[in-house]
């Protein structure tokens, strides 16, 4: 059995923001509301010391696919909503998933309300019963009367919210997601299915990302965590995170 | 493992159909006879080339469109510069492009009051109904013999820029085609031409680079080749030492070895300070400077050196620089002006000695663009040359040649009043004695727009009464906005080509609904990077939504037949008769044809096959549209040495160029050199006004009213300051380093906020001689004591509902940098001042 992993190298990383925009062009994720900010990819940013010796790294985080995923473990539903696919996805079914949260409570990388606390990102996002998926595409509302066009008037005349919907096919979930269910990186599968990589990985400008078989030792992912020190993010978790970083944001000691 | 695209781009055609995908499998991951479920595909789609312009690296793209919508961009898989991927910018353009607050139909005023915060009271017209009007408006100041007083104000552009920026005032009669190049650049150009003879930016061999010096820019999110950059980064990490000069902490900054935060505006004394180590060490590079004719190193901290012992070979005149400037800017006298310490500055000069000549110093406008930054760019740049890397591997390089046509002569087609009054001066005030503008080396060959709106505001050199502006927004862009509102104000009639209604738009008196480049334009625009120059095509991959119309050609098309029918035919016979298809012959009929002929005679040499032009084969214009570009050989190494363009075709360290331009300048404005450098503010007499020197910063406010310097720098999600109304541009503002989402911050030290008794979060009034504008205080220990900065891109009062907290009471999201500092210049190259700490500002709590 494969089980599917990523190395982010932070050496070649700029922080840039990429990733996480391409990621919402090919997953049509909502704008941030409601406390959730739908950032499939996403990043964490940290700053340390004083002028002039400041060191600053950007984290670049996506869902971490763990081996023990916390968020399967706890979906209450009976052929689990999540769950994880033989080659070691974390996959959400959206037609079986039931909004609950357990998931977005219990995963180590997601908080229920990004506008509280200290998080700065969540691997899950829920579409609240009450929202409406890209409501930005729904607002009737001219800024100039009768002059600009309105997100509505866009969602129209392009036949598509959001008009700029990438439109695929999976069995598992849709390229827009319904309210009343959670959503978060499904790595891609329907690329990956395809002999694709990820869309953030094709995306990044500096080549950051490197996907692949965690349990070939021959593939090009466990030769780089053969030879870099890796870390991943909250080991303590014990959710045995598949999203590994190698070496440094910084040059500088 | 890597599978996926660049197999499949191998594999795959051109216009790779559905996405059901061929290339190679992993196959641990193909389906096993377990996995009932269906392949999962894309709706059928189609990746078409076009060209990205958030900013001026002008990447070579594609956009992958599922039923005539852009759905998702990447760079061109053809590209030499960014092999096929884009930065942040390029992907965010779909919220320009799908924008809820695009304008979809002209719109004229009807309110007649003209102000900042005045609504416009905009009502939908016919496209027939604007024309006219503008028509009209153009035709009164022709007949009443003043056709100087139409005015196109140019903002960003393609290469198409030519039919209305030049063709359209110039047949029309007036000299008015202006640019807005000076507010973004033109200050780094000087350092190198009037070093090297070349007006332009450069670009740089990462790859084979030993020592990268990034000074005043951040390449890794702005300057010209971000994704060639981006990707080169991480090894260039590891291949060679990267140091970054820079007041603010920069992403480069982060990830580099040393970061030398240089006391605003000093970066001159650092310049001079590493070329007296270079030389006093023995570190130029002999096979490009030469060497003492015994072999000896007179160059002594303190003296003079006999020129006559020394022998130069690819340069001119060292040891006059060493004389006139040099010889006593040791490390120490720099440390106690840049505030970095003498053992650092010592340092950096002699590992970038040893590394010579495969040195990278990258300059940057935070370095140039100041007052008197002109002088500090020379003297960055002429570390290119001590080190012998200008033009060598592993160092700043040249462009190699586009071949592409200028547009057909349009002298046969001015009456006598176009001939006359189209050689008037133009408005911006360039080659007047204040205003060198030395672009080129000619009095007055470059642009001074910011210089306009003062002129505007007291009708000089004579009254303007029309103005058609395209992608333009100085009184947001340009420093010293008030002014621009103000000026706005008196025009009587302003037309205003756009895709959103800005704040430029807010004065004008119709607004003329334009296409968004790169999905909905065709054109083109020339690039260079990684060794490699291009030429790529902009392309409208889906159809515009609604009628609007291609600013540089099918607008001017479509107003020469209105000017024709009101009886000015000229234009309108010039278009038709001059810009046939270069294949067919065909007489264009309309603004689409003339557009793509117009594309075709530019671009023929391209795709013509007439001549080899080397570099990429294209075979056709077809084979052109469907590629979208076209790559250059690479640039030859070495190949301007013996041959720079300057009057010894040497690299000059006393620059006899600058000798001859400054006293050309001089004697047109019947004064001296001297008196034109104290003008133009600058502190140099007598021979120094030739050599890379140090001149004092000058400043906007006394320390003790704006005890605290202003660094301005740019958001890497801009795409020219036209993203802000994109969510995604607010989502994401936090990947600038010290930045939050949707949100404006001013970088102060903590130190700082202690004293001035703010802190993190507050909400601030940040005040310079000219202006207060608020935003929020966010604690940094990126920035020294005494310095604030501020990203650039925030403090729309226009422009929609996402860039403006609240669009119809014009309240701003933050506060524009722009409205902070004052109009001031680098006159020598007509630049805008906007860094080296020239303004001045204190904070105050509200």
């Amino acid at each position: 059995m494969p089980r599917l992993g990523m190395i982010i190298d932070l050496q070649k990383c700029v922080g840039c923001g990429a990733c996480a925009i391409a990621c919402k062009t090919e997953n049509n994720t909502d704008l941030r509301h409601d406390g959730q900010t739908f950032n499939w990819a996403d990043f964490q940013f940290s700053m340390e010391g004083e002028f002039p010796n400041v060191k600053y790294t950007a984290l670049p985080v996506l869902c971490n696919h763990c081996t023990d995923a916390a968020c399967v473990a706890v979906c209450p539903v009976k052929d689990k909503a999540m769950f994880k696919t033989e080659d070691g996805i974390t996959m959400h079914n959206d037609e079986r998933c039931i909004g609950c949260r357990r998931c977005q409570k219990a995963c180590p990388y997601s908080v229920n309300n990004i506008d509280e606390g200290n998080a700065q990102y969540s691997v899950i996002s829920f579409n609240s019963k009450k929202s409406v998926p890209h409501e930005f595409f729904e607002n009737k509302e001219e800024l100039i009367a009768g002059c600009t066009i309105s997100g509505a008037g866009l969602a129209k005349i392009s036949g598509s919210n959001p008009p700029h919907k990438t439109d695929y096919k999976h069995t598992d979930y849709d390229p827009v997601r319904r309210k009343g269910v959670i959503e978060k990186c499904i790595f891609c599968a329907h690329r990956v299915k395809n002999g694709e990589d990820p869309y953030c990985v094709v995306s990044c400008p500096s080549r950051a990302r490197v996907v692949g078989d965690l349990d070939d030792p021959n593939s090009e992912i466990s030769m780089l965590l053969k030879k870099y020190e890796s870390f991943v993010l909250k080991p303590e978790a014990g959710t045995k995170p598949n999203v590994h970083y190698i070496r440094s944001f910084q040059k500088r000691s | 493992m890597k599978f996926g695209r660049r197999s499949f781009l191998k594999a795959g055609a051109l216009t790779g159909a559905a996405l059901t995908l061929s290339g190679p499998k992993l196959s641990a991951l193909s389906r096993s006879g377990k996995d009932r479920n269906p392949l999962p595909s894309y709706a059928k789609g189609e990746w078409k080339p076009t060209s990205c312009q958030g900013c001026t690296t002008w990447c070579p793209a594609e956009v992958f469109v599922q039923n005539n919508r852009a759905v998702k961009v990447r760079g061109n898989r053809y590209s030499k510069q960014n092999d096929g991927y884009l930065c942040p910018k390029g992907h965010l353009s779909l919220q320009q492009l799908y924008d809820p607050d695009r304008i979809k139909v002209p719109m004229k005023r009807t309110n007649p009051k003209k102000g900042k915060g005045v609504d416009p009271k905009f009502v939908p017209i016919t496209w027939d109904e604007a024309l006219n009007t503008v028509a009209d408006k153009m035709m009164e100041v022709r007949n009443a013999g003043e056709p100087e007083a139409f005015v196109v104000l140019r903002g960003r552009y393609s290469y198409m820029r030519d039919i209305i920026y030049d063709t359209l005032p110039k047949v029309f009669g007036s000299p008015n085609g202006i640019s807005h190049s000076s507010i973004c650049a033109e200050a780094e150009k000087f350092g190198s031409y009037f070093t090297e003879g070349y007006w332009d930016y450069r670009d740089y061999d990462l790859d084979n680079t030993k020592y990268l010096l990034i000074w005043g820019c951040d390449p890794l999110s702005s300057n010209r080749m971000i994704p060639s950059a981006i990707k080169r980064f991480g090894e260039v990490l590891d291949k060679a030492t990267v140091t970054v000069v820079d007041p603010r902490f920069s992403t480069s900054a982060a990830k580099g070895h040393h970061w030398l935060p240089v006391k605003p505006g000093e970066d001159g004394a650092l310049a001079v300070a590493i070329a007296h180590i270079i030389l006093v060490n023995g570190l130029w590079h002999k096979e490009f400077v030469g060497d003492f004719k015994d072999g000896k190193n007179l160059f002594i901290p303190g003296q003079e050196v006999d020129e006559t012992m020394f022998v130069e070979k690819e340069t001119h005149g060292l040891v006059k620089w060493w004389n006139l400037e040099l010889k006593d800017k040791t490390a120490k006298w720099a440390a106690d002006k840049t505030l970095i310490e003498a053992t650092v500055i010592k340092k950096t000069a002699l590992e970038m000695g040893a590394a010579a000549p495969n040195v990278i110093v990258w300059l940057g406008p935070g370095a140039a663009m100041h007052v008197r930054g002109g002088y500090t760019a020379m003297a960055i740049h002429a570390l290119n040359g001590l080190l012998g890397s200008s033009d060598n591997e592993g160092g700043p390089l040249a462009t190699a040649k586009i071949p592409v046509e200028a547009f057909p002569n349009y002298d046969n087609y001015k009456d006598e009043l176009a001939k006359k009054h189209s050689k008037m001066p133009k408005i911006d005030g360039r080659g007047t004695l204040e205003f060198p503008a030395l672009a080129k080396g000619k009095s007055g060959g470059g642009v001074v727009l910011n210089n306009v709106a003062d002129n505007l505001l007291v009708n000089k050199p004579y009254p303007v009464k029309v103005i058609l502006g395209y992608m333009n927004n100085f009184n947001f862009s340009a420093t010293g906005t008030d002014r621009w509102d103000k000026a706005l104000e008196t025009i009587p009639f302003i037309a205003h080509l756009t895709t959103h209604a800005s704040e430029f738009s807010q004065y004008a008196d119709i607004i003329l609904p334009s296409t968004i480049t790169k999905f909905e334009k065709l054109g083109f625009v020339k690039t260079k990077a990684n060794r490699y120059a291009t030429c790529t095509l902009i392309q409208p991959v889906v159809k515009p939504m609604w009628e609007a119309y291609m600013d540089e050609t099918e607008v001017p098309w479509m107003l020469a037949e209105k000017l024709a029918e009101r009886g000015y035919t000229k234009l309108n016979e010039y278009y038709i008769n001059e810009f046939k298809d270069p294949e067919t012959g065909k007489v264009p009929t309309n603004g689409k044809e003339f557009t793509e002929y117009y594309l075709k005679i530019a671009t023929a040499p391209i795709w013509d096959g007439k001549k080899d032009v080397g570099g990429d084969k294209i075979n056709g214009w077809k084979d052109f549209m469907q590629k979208g570009m076209w790559n250059s050989s690479p640039y030859k190494f070495k190949s301007r040495w013996g041959k720079y363009k300057t009057e010894t075709h040497k690299f000059e360290f006393y620059s006899e160029t600058l000798v001859k331009s400054l006293t050309e300048h001089a004697e047109k404005n019947k004064t001296t050199v001297d008196n034109v450098l104290e003008v133009a503010k600058y502190q140099a007499r007598g021979e120094h006004a030739f050599i890379p020197h140090y001149e004092e910063p000058f400043r906007w406010g006394s320390f003790e009213e704006y005890p605290l310097s202003f660094i301005d720098f740019k958001s890497r999600l801009n795409r020219e300051g036209r993203s802000a109304n994109s969510p995604w541009y607010q989502e994401f503002r936090k990947v600038d380093i010290g930045n939050s989402a949707w949100d404006d911050h001013i970088l102060v030290n903590p130190k700082d906020a202690s004293k001035y008794g703010v802190n993190d979060g507050d909400t601030v009034k940040v005040t310079s001689v000219v202006a207060s504008i608020q935003t929020k205080v966010k604690l940094f220990e990126g920035v020294r004591p005494g310095t604030v900065a501020k990203c650039y891109g925030q403090g729309h009062w226009a422009y929609g509902n996402v860039a403006a907290l609240d669009y119809k009471n014009s309240v701003p999201r933050g506060g524009n940098n722009n409205q902070l500092m004052p109009s001031d210049y680098d006159r020598l190259s007509g630049s805008t001042a906007r860094n080296g700490g020239f303004t001045g500002v204190k904070i105050e709590k509200v």
